[in-house]
């Protein structure tokens, strides 16, 4: 990797988890639906990156594309726009804190474990990139990968017929 | 690659409920909305079949499939039967509750269905992948049938609590496997530490780590369990009945599948963290069950003190106590739900405070009798299965060196005693009052607990029958 | 021949089938001779394997496996049966005793609404005391241990209308259940050192190892003498008895006094090379036994409740016999164990008689010594038949008690000093409450109209206490001083010295328990006296047993009460206000504030999840 590159996918990085913050702390759906895009857009570009062409395109056409349009579509059609002003109910005040506190926590654990382990670099174990042509994408996900592939087939499956149960009008 | 036969022979018991429950949904079309109990026993007899299928592959040598994937041995397979028996159990007992309660649907048997395929493919997951899969396909289902008794408030409450928390563990695991693959570079739970130089990376360690949290959420274990309570008290009984059994079976088939059956040579690491971890479990778990007095809530901090038992076993490292804890206990706890199920149903109210419960040894003597066993097997009075439960997982954990965790274990036991007792002395002691209603009849909820008691004294007086079924337990495909 | 040894038990569990069954058709004299008949049967199939036993020159044990049980790697257990010399004795006591009760039982209940129900909670007592003393290994002699626990469980609680008595028959189990907590490692931990729970192979290795298990052996050995307190009522375990008189009267005769608590003596007899290897866990259970015998006999000198006094008489008694066992006079403690049998059976047959003939006016207690009197007159066959016991309690010659308590006083005077003097206390106490016990009840005129219009019980009761009572009077010929027939008769199992009668000794605990009887008699000359004296002081710490139960309700019960409650408001805010009673307002209110606001919940679900997560990833960064 160049170091171009390297800097690159810092600043990536960087994009990536600012759009997550926004998306979470912004009391605006519509906002929080845009800033979604973002970060879908960013890993879209980080995927490129790693010379993954077909996850990016995929990922823009669908999560970015399709997906986002739905979730604006259907926050416009019930008008909730706006989220209410963040309640600090009385006596709940500590959980908020206490939260930041936490997975400032994990977090500095991980980084900690990551950064005494010396292994940054990938193992010699790891399989070398696949070839990540759309033709070479279906004969993994029909090959090797058939069996995953059924179950989220199913798994589509039971989401549907899940949400079908909760919002029939019994 | 090709398919071949070794590979459906694998999953043969996931593959046929699976596709059973795409025939379900598609036979649910063509019988009239009067005709529902049509779809309960066409889901019965699926899981029968499955059931079936499974324990004519108990003898079967272990092997793996779609490229190691997946691997069969005969633990796998008894777990296949035990869930799917257990589904069977459940559709008894739902057929007269869910009549009365307005939710006998079709769709409750379907998802029923894709729930029970979910856990047959976590019993035999040998990549982080498919358990993964496998779990989101057992849960999906079960968050909507939690709260299938919509709009009442309180199952609806109760699904909303399941799910919010339930995709929280989900995110731990995910990242968890996302660790693990990016330190070792495999999703194969048998070579994942394989790996030159990677057993001690601390990178493995935090993704094994954020696992075990996701799959502690499953088997409800300290600290991961705050959400069974609620969950299950909300819930439709005959679906916290099968959450109290079979998911707690699949939960417990995850970290088996993880713990014992991959992730060779890592014992000495994991090892104390699930000692601690099954330590506060027992100790919250029957504390915390002290205090209810509601029976559902009781008997859900109770499921939490039994995974505190199943996890001193996982701690010793023997699959066998385990897998036979799980037995006894899943058929113990059916036939208390039973019990519950038949209470009040008249009214479509849940009866689910212990008061309504008085008298009932006199009113009905032969429920009251399932209660009071039921809650002697819970305790681990021999000769119910529970004794010998008990016996195996804390032998073995002395075998390991584990003499505090076998003290504390037969200690909390003793504990419990109290709070069952209370429920069989109210059923037996109590005058009943008249605003208890009796129990509405039902032949099929009777087989059920018939099943369960004849499955609870069995097992008691001859586990040699299970033991031999379980087989010698999970054994690493790699040296 | 499996078929024939496991018969005994099977008997009772036909009689249960076919009760369960038919009994309703049966009525309740069917069932009650049903129930009694099987029982019968048990004692005629035993008494057929003690004379096999017997015939056999070198009485050698019948040993059968009658069905494969457990079979996992190393641990191999079978329902396996074994009559030796030890448990043949046992079986005559379980079924003999227990037939009588359950004729008797025919006459006590009559009238009981749930006549059947006794019956087979009954036969299932006999059925799993069998198990107990049958079994050929520790595994399936706890199955009958447990068993008897949940039988006496039910049987205390059988009147169940009354809240106390089922409570009572909680506290029982509970408190059982600790002892079994430590019987239940003690039996892993006999698992880990000698790989197997046969008494055959144990106890083989530890002849063959001896001395090189002393450590492994006091362990063993004191956490089987834990579950032995639990079962036997001794010293810190006994306060669930005395409240285990809430059961009908013949339970408390046949599992309180003569069978079921006797459970734990058994298995230390049994296991006695064990404990001959431990001599520290040795002199630990002398000292128990002696303290319990004199605690427990001094709060039965200020009981009113007739049945309370032989409550604490027969924790008493097991004292005996505990501490005969510590001292290693395992054979002496035996037959203590089969005279009280006898004694203390016939005094709560005896005493449920009295209970029986004192219905006459509901409001009075017929329980209540204060309320009895004179009876002597009116119930001629109980009186006698109390009597008897009563001077066998208190060790008169020449009735049995006699015989092994003077066995035991005397290894404790060749033994241990501090021992001996206990229980030399013990039995003068002993004569002193059946003194008052026997003045309060029979002597002087009756105290209420209850007591006036008492009659004597029907044959069907008085004909078990004429059996018992020659038993009580004759069970000393069973092992008569110097070498008795008992003493032969167990020593394939137990070979021990056996000493001849110290006729010094012998006659000043004889001389002593005449006066202490005349004492008592002089002093309830006036039976107001009795009602004074507990008021207050002394009296009043006696009758509330030295108060253990209070302590333990002050120093365990409560915080433990306190703690469960505060966890579970803290955890699990869901709690209904049924059981808020008693925690702090701050608690109350903060789970009234929570409840209103359920998604704040399911956050803190979340929080507690993140904090275990961030444990469970620093322990493994940590360990690493």
């Amino acid at each position: 990797m160049t170091m171009a590159e390297w800097a690159l996918l810092v600043l990536l990085g960087a994009l990536s988890l600012a759009s997550a913050l926004g998306l979470l702390l912004s009391r605006n759906a519509v906002y929080a639906a845009l800033f979604l895009v973002l970060n879908f857009s960013v890993g879209a570009v980080i995927y490129l990156l790693f010379n993954a062409p077909f996850l990016a395109v995929t990922q823009v056409a669908v999560y970015a594309g399709a997906i986002m349009v739905l979730f604006v579509f259907v926050i416009m059609l019930l008008g909730a726009e706006r989220l209410a002003p963040a309640e600090n109910p009385p006596g709940l005040a500590y959980q908020r804190p206490l939260a930041i506190i936490l997975a400032v926590a994990l977090l500095a654990v991980a980084a900690w474990a990551l950064l005494s382990g010396a292994q940054i670099e990938p193992s010699p174990s790891v399989a070398p990139r696949p070839d990540s042509s759309p033709q070479a994408m279906g004969m993994w996900l029909f090959g090797p990968y058939l069996l995953p592939l059924q179950v989220v087939a199913l798994l589509l499956l039971a989401a549907m017929v899940g949400a079908l149960v909760l919002s029939r009008k019994s | 690659m090709m398919i071949n036969s070794t590979d459906v022979v694998a999953v043969l018991p996931f593959i046929s409920v699976a596709l059973g429950s795409v025939g379900l949904l598609i036979a649910d079309l063509l019988i009239p909305a009067e005709r529902r109990h049509v779809t309960a026993w066409l889901a019965a007899a699926l899981l029968l079949t499955a059931a079936v299928i499974a324990l004519s592959l108990l003898g079967s040598p272990t092997f793996e499939a779609f490229g190691g994937m997946v691997i069969s041995d005969p633990t796998a397979f008894f777990l296949d039967t035990l869930i799917c028996t257990i589904g069977l159990v459940t559709i008894l007992l739902t057929l007269r509750y869910n009549q009365v309660r307005g939710i006998l649907r079709g769709e409750f048997y379907i998802l029923l269905a894709l729930s029970i395929s979910g856990m047959t493919l976590v019993t035999h997951a040998n990549n982080l992948l498919i358990l993964l899969l496998g779990i989101e396909l057992l849960s999906i289902p079960l968050y909507v049938l939690c709260g299938i008794a919509r709009p009442r408030l309180e199952s609806e409450e109760s699904a909303l609590k399941y799910f919010l928390t339930g995709a929280f563990a989900s995110g731990f695991l995910v990242y968890g496997i996302a660790l693990t693959y990016g330190a070792s570079g495999t999703l194969s739970l048998q070579t994942a530490p394989a790996a030159p130089n990677v057993s001690g990376d601390p990178l493995l360690l935090i993704g094994i780590g954020l696992i075990l949290v996701g799959l502690g959420f499953k088997v409800a274990a300290v600290p991961f369990h705050l959400w069974a309570p609620d969950t299950y008290e909300g819930a439709p009984t005959t679906v916290t009945a099968f959450m109290a059994t079979a998911t707690k079976v699949a939960g417990f088939a995850a970290l088996l599948r993880v713990l014992h059956g991959g992730l060779p040579g890592m014992e000495s690491t994991w090892q104390p963290l699930v000692a601690i971890i099954a330590a506060a479990t027992m100790i919250v778990g029957n504390l915390a069950a002290l205090a209810q007095q509601n029976l559902k809530r009781m008997l859900a901090y109770s499921s939490i003190a039994h995974a505190g038992y199943a996890l001193v076993g996982v701690a010793a490292h023997d699959t066998t106590s385990v897998v036979f804890y799980l037995t006894g206990y899943a058929f113990t706890t059916l036939a208390a739900f039973a019990v519950i199920t038949a209470i009040g149903s008249s009214e479509g109210e849940e009866m689910q405070f212990l008061e309504a419960y008085s008298g009932l040894g006199r009113q009905k003597p032969l429920l009251g009798a399932v209660l009071a066993i039921a809650m002697f097997s819970l305790i681990g009075i021999p000769p119910t299965v529970g004794f010998i439960g008990k016996y195996f997982v804390f032998q073995a954990a002395v075998a390991k060196g584990l003499v505090w965790l076998a003290v504390l274990g037969v200690l909390t036991s003793a504990m419990a005693a109290y709070y069952y007792l209370r429920v069989v002395m109210v059923a037996f002691i109590r005058e009943g009052s008249a605003a208890a209603p009796l129990p509405t009849p039902s032949a099929p909820r009777n087989l059920a607990a018939a099943i369960s008691v004849a499955a609870v004294f069995v097992l008691g007086v001859v586990p040699a029958l299970l033991l031999s079924m379980i087989g010698n337990g999970m054994l690493s495909t790699t040296p | 021949m499996e078929l024939f040894v496991a018969s005994p038990i099977l008997f009772p569990l036909l009689g249960i089938l076919l009760n369960v069954l038919i009994g309703k058709k049966l009525g309740e004299r069917g069932v009650g001779w049903l129930a009694s008949t099987v029982v019968v049967a048990s004692f005629a199939v035993s008494l057929a394997l003690f004379a096999q036993v017997a015939g056999d020159s070198e009485h050698a044990a019948v040993h059968v496996k009658v069905l494969p049980w457990i079979s996992a790697g190393p641990l191999q257990v079978s329902w396996g049966l074994l009559v030796d010399p030890l448990s043949s004795v046992m079986m005559l006591i379980v079924t003999g005793i227990g037939a009588l009760i359950h004729i008797y039982s025919i006459g006590y209940m009559h009238g009981d609404p749930h006549f059947q129900r006794f019956f087979v909670y009954l036969n299932l007592f006999i059925a799993s005391m069998l198990t107990l003393v049958m079994a050929d290994n520790f595994l399936v002699l706890f199955v009958g241990w447990e068993l008897v626990g949940l039988c006496s469980y039910l049987l205390i609680g059988f009147w169940f209308t009354e809240l106390k008595n089922a409570a009572a028959g909680r506290k029982a189990f509970v408190v059982n259940r600790i002892g079994d907590v430590g019987f239940v490692l003690g039996i892993l931990a006999i698992f880990v050192t000698f790989g197997s729970l046969d008494f055959a192979e144990v106890f083989k290795a530890v002849k063959a190892q001896g001395g090189a298990l002393a450590a492994a052996a006091g362990v063993i050995t004191l956490l089987l003498f834990i579950g032995a307190t639990g079962k036997s009522a001794q010293i810190p375990l006994f306060v669930w008895l005395p409240d285990a008189m809430a059961g009908p009267t013949p339970v408390s005769a046949l599992i309180h006094a003569a069978t079921m608590v006797t459970a734990g003596i058994y298995m230390m007899t049994r296991a006695h090379a064990l404990f001959e290897l431990a001599p520290f866990t040795q002199q630990i259970v002398a000292l128990v036994g002696a303290l319990t015998a004199l605690v427990a006999g001094t709060s039965a000198l200020r009981q009113l409740d007739i049945k309370r006094v032989l409550a604490y008489s027969t924790v008493s008694q097991l004292g005996f016999m505990v501490a005969a066992a510590g001292l290693g006079a395992y054979v002496a403690s035996m037959f203590h164990l089969l005279t009280h049998a006898f004694f203390k059976a016939l005094l709560f047959l005896a005493a449920g008689s009295v209970i029986h003939g004192m219905g006459h006016d509901r409001h009075t207690d017929p329980q209540d010594m204060r309320n009895m009197g004179g009876l002597a007159r009116r119930m001629p066959v109980t009186f006698a038949a109390f009597v008897i016991g009563g001077l066998a309690l208190a060790g008169v010659p020449p009735l049995s008690g006699f015989f092994s308590k003077d066995e035991i006083l005397l290894a404790a005077f060749t033994h241990q000093p501090l021992t001996f003097l206990l229980l030399g206390a013990t039995a003068i106490v002993t004569a002193l409450y059946v003194g008052r016990q026997l003045i309060l009840v029979f002597l002087g005129e009756p105290r209420t109209a209850s007591a006036a219009h008492a009659h004597e019980s029907p044959a069907v009761m008085t004909a078990p206490l004429i059996a018992l009572a020659v038993g009580a009077v004759l069970g000393g010929a069973l092992n008569l001083p110097g070498g008795g027939w008992l003493h032969h008769w167990l020593e394939p199992l137990i070979a021990e010295q056996a000493k001849p009668l110290n006729l010094p000794l012998a006659a000043f605990f004889t001389a002593l328990s005449v006066l202490a009887l005349a004492v008592a008699g002089w002093m309830y000359r006036r039976p107001e006296r009795a009602a004074r004296e507990v008021a207050r002081g002394v009296g009043l710490f006696l009758a509330r047993a030295w108060r253990i139960d209070d302590a333990y309700a002050q120093v365990v019960v409560k915080p433990f009460y306190f703690i469960s409650t505060v966890c579970a408001q803290v955890v699990d805010v869901g709690l209904v206000d049924g059981a808020v009673n008693g925690v702090g307002d701050v608690f109350r209110r903060l789970a009234q504030l929570v409840r209103g606001l359920q998604t704040g919940l399911v956050r803190n679900y979340g929080l507690v999840m993140l904090l275990g997560a961030v444990l469970v990833t620093a322990y493994f960064v940590v360990v690493r």
